[in-house]
């Protein structure tokens, strides 16, 4: 098995080190450049053409979400694999989106880098499990097809749903109220009536309601 | 005099009625009490003093006719004093009637041509000693006086005139006519120059109205022109001086205003920055240092022999990764990097994220129309008044669930925050909470926006921020 060839990008000294050392010292992990940030990456990944390029996300300059397409774009043998603080999903889901294959949060780095380096050799894709779940929640989201309440609905009086299609909107209830001519309490009730016979919870229910039925337009 | 029940059901009546109609209603009155006194009093005069001529009148002619009649009645003499009667009527234009009764009373001669009133000679007989005796008679052609002297000590009958008022009564009813003209026109003067006199008063003082109405409207730039030194006059340039004082002490007002909203925007932007830059130095370099210490202790822990030393090195290691992540925590709590990395969507949804993972409440969000970044204080803005308003539901409301609604239109973003709980009086609210809503409004107001409230307990609570682009 051959070694795999690795080009290290972060922008703090120490770190890189330390990482250094911690892959030199396998038999089948090599080193072989290493950069301080987005712009020093990219000349240097296209001379040495890694096998595998460990990412940070924040680096000065150019950052990491900057520089993830280029590369992709002008090193395309070389796979990406994210190395960051970050525990935010929507980190993982711009770096998944700009072509990265792997991402692994650097409190896990000392555990569970090799691991990342090598599923990510194999042609997996890594993703720390604690973020795991967001991906998952992703795609049952888009899985799960809207409901269709266009039943309840019809059984709106006319003024319930002029007040709830307002509050939609955004309205506030007393502008809602000076529109069609009643009291704030007034127009609490037709709210609060209609939400009831549709079996909308929240204002925020009752805009994803209203989006799907085509109400906002 | 002033506080007693007597002078404030005055002042209610009285207050009823405009200036205008005041000053009006007195004149009419004063003007028709004058005409109705003066006219019941020159009557009254006029009537006695005429009445009297009158009577002595009679009397006079009476004992003219008497004693001329004397001779004529001693030699009989008829005709004679029937010429007499006929020239004393023609002297006398208000003489009714004469007549001459005889010692024996027949009447001997009369002015009333044919049928003479027989009952008329029984209502004024006069006694022989009588110098005159005079009556009032009620008669159809209105009252008459009756006077009655004796002839001859009345050895020879007596003679008798009638003198009609109804001269005195077409004189009068003259008089009244002339007194209630005169009384008419002087009260359509008195009317005009009431007229006249309220509009004079009225019209600074309507000016004065409109014009305090506009400085209530804030518009300190009133300035009216005093007509005249009076009470009014006085009255229109403390106004003026009045208005003046207040277009400075405004101006004042907005200046320090002004003033305190760029303090505040410079505090703000201060804070801000200091926390991205502690938050920053916590992430990158504490952060690193703790991540290189973690690679380092593994590699120690891999190379180790010494199984105690390994168990010891694994201890560090796994301190060393527990300050780690508390290190990280605190630099999200003091501003998340994904604000400023990915925007305020991924910030919020961290955020919410986050806050569901620590409170009970179920907070759903949706955002509209927000694929592209908004300007960097306007994401900070809206991050932290969401954020505040999340963590005085979690602190207050007692609420099971919450909304986070986000819209950008053309022209403006508008957020709305609402949740179920318990709700609160926004004018009521105690001083905690009173500060953390003024901070939301102050940065809201500072980009330019608003923020309403509208709450109320038990009906749960919505926060709209709308903010211009």
């Amino acid at each position: 098995m051959s070694v795999i060839r690795i080009l290290l990008a972060d922008d703090h000294a120490v770190l890189r080190a330390g990482l250094i050392a911690l892959l030199n010292a396998r038999p089948d992990m090599e080193v072989v450049g290493e950069a301080a940030d987005g712009g020093e990456l990219l000349p240097l990944a296209e001379q040495i053409v890694p096998d595998i390029i460990l990412l940070d996300l924040t680096m000065p300059r150019l950052g990491g979400l900057e520089v993830l397409p280029l590369l992709r774009q002008r090193v395309p043998t070389a796979r990406v694999l994210v190395l960051t603080m970050h525990n935010e999903e929507s980190y993982l889901r711009q770096a998944l989106k700009a072509g990265a294959n792997g991402y692994v949060l650097k409190k896990a780095a000392d555990v569970e880098l090799i691991a990342a380096i090598q599923a990510v050799m194999r042609g997996e894709m890594y993703v720390h499990s604690s973020l795991t779940k967001a991906l998952l929640d992703d795609g049952l989201a888009t899985a799960v097809a809207p409901k269709s309440e266009t039943d309840s609905w019809e059984t709106l009086s006319e003024r319930e749903q002029e007040t709830l299609r307002l509050v939609a909107l955004g309205h506030t209830s007393k502008e809602i109220a000076d529109q069609i001519g009643v009291s704030a309490k007034t127009v609490e009730t037709y709210r609060a009536r209609g939400m009831e016979k549709l079996g909308l919870r929240s204002r925020a229910a009752l805009v994803r309601f209203a989006l799907a039925r085509g109400l906002l337009g | 005099m002033f506080n007693s029940p007597f002078f404030t059901y005055f002042w209610r009546f009285a207050g009823a009625f405009s200036v205008r109609s005041k000053i009006m209603g007195i004149v009419v009155a004063l003007a028709l009490l004058l005409g109705v006194g003066i006219t019941v009093q020159v009557r009254a005069v006029f009537l006695y003093t005429l009445e009297e001529r009158l009577q002595e009148q009679g009397v006079s002619v009476a004992r003219d006719v008497a004693a001329r009649a004397t001779d004529m009645i001693l030699v009989n003499d008829l005709f004679a004093l029937y010429q007499l009667l006929e020239e004393t009527r023609n002297n006398n234009p208000d003489l009714r009637y004469a007549f001459v009764v005889g010692q024996d009373g027949s009447v001997l001669a009369h002015t009333f041509g044919v049928g003479f009133p027989t009952e008329l000679i029984e209502q004024n007989v006069p006694r022989g000693d009588d110098h005159h005796q005079t009556i009032l008679l009620e008669t159809d052609e209105g009252p008459v006086w009756d006077t009655a002297v004796p002839i001859f000590d009345g050895r020879a009958g007596y003679a008798r005139v009638g003198f009609s008022e109804n001269s005195i009564q077409t004189s009068i009813a003259r008089l009244t006519s002339q007194i209630v003209l005169t009384t008419v026109l002087v009260s359509a003067i008195g009317i005009v120059a009431a007229a006249g006199l309220t509009w004079i008063v009225t019209r600074p003082i309507l000016q004065l109205k409109e014009a305090a109405e506009a400085v209530g409207q804030r518009d300190f730039s009133q300035r009216l022109d005093p007509w005249a030194n009076d009470e009014i006059g006085q009255l229109t340039t403390a106004f003026n001086r009045m208005t003046v004082e207040l277009a400075q002490a405004e101006q004042e007002r907005a200046e320090r205003e002004q003033l305190r909203s760029q303090l505040l925007e410079k505090v703000i932007a201060a804070q801000e920055e200091e926390r991205r830059r502690i938050a920053r130095e916590l992430h990158d370099e504490t952060g690193q240092a703790l991540t290189s210490l973690m690679v380092r202790l593994q590699m120690m822990n891999e190379l180790c022999a010494n199984p105690e030393l390994k168990t010891q090195v694994e201890g560090l290691r796994q301190l060393a990764a527990q300050t780690l992540e508390g290190v990280h925590n605190l630099s999200v709590e003091l501003r998340p990097s994904v604000l400023d990395d990915l925007g305020l969507t991924a910030a919020l949804e961290r955020y919410i994220q986050e806050y569901r993972r620590h409170t009970a409440v179920e907070v759903d969000l949706v955002v509209l129309g927000l694929e592209e970044r908004l300007p960097a204080p306007m994401e900070t803005a809206l991050y932290r008044i969401v954020q505040e308003s999340l963590t005085n539901i979690a602190r207050h409301a007692q609420a099971e669930t919450a909304s986070v609604l986000l819209e950008r239109r053309p022209d403006r973003v508008r957020a709305i925050i609402e949740d179920d709980g318990v709700g609160f009086d926004p004018l009521a609210a105690n001083n905690g909470e009173r500060l953390g809503l003024y901070g939301m409004r102050e940065r809201a107001e500072l980009l330019n926006g608003q923020l309403t409230i509208e709450s109320s307990p038990g009906q749960g609570a919505t926060i709209y921020i709308e903010v211009p682009l």
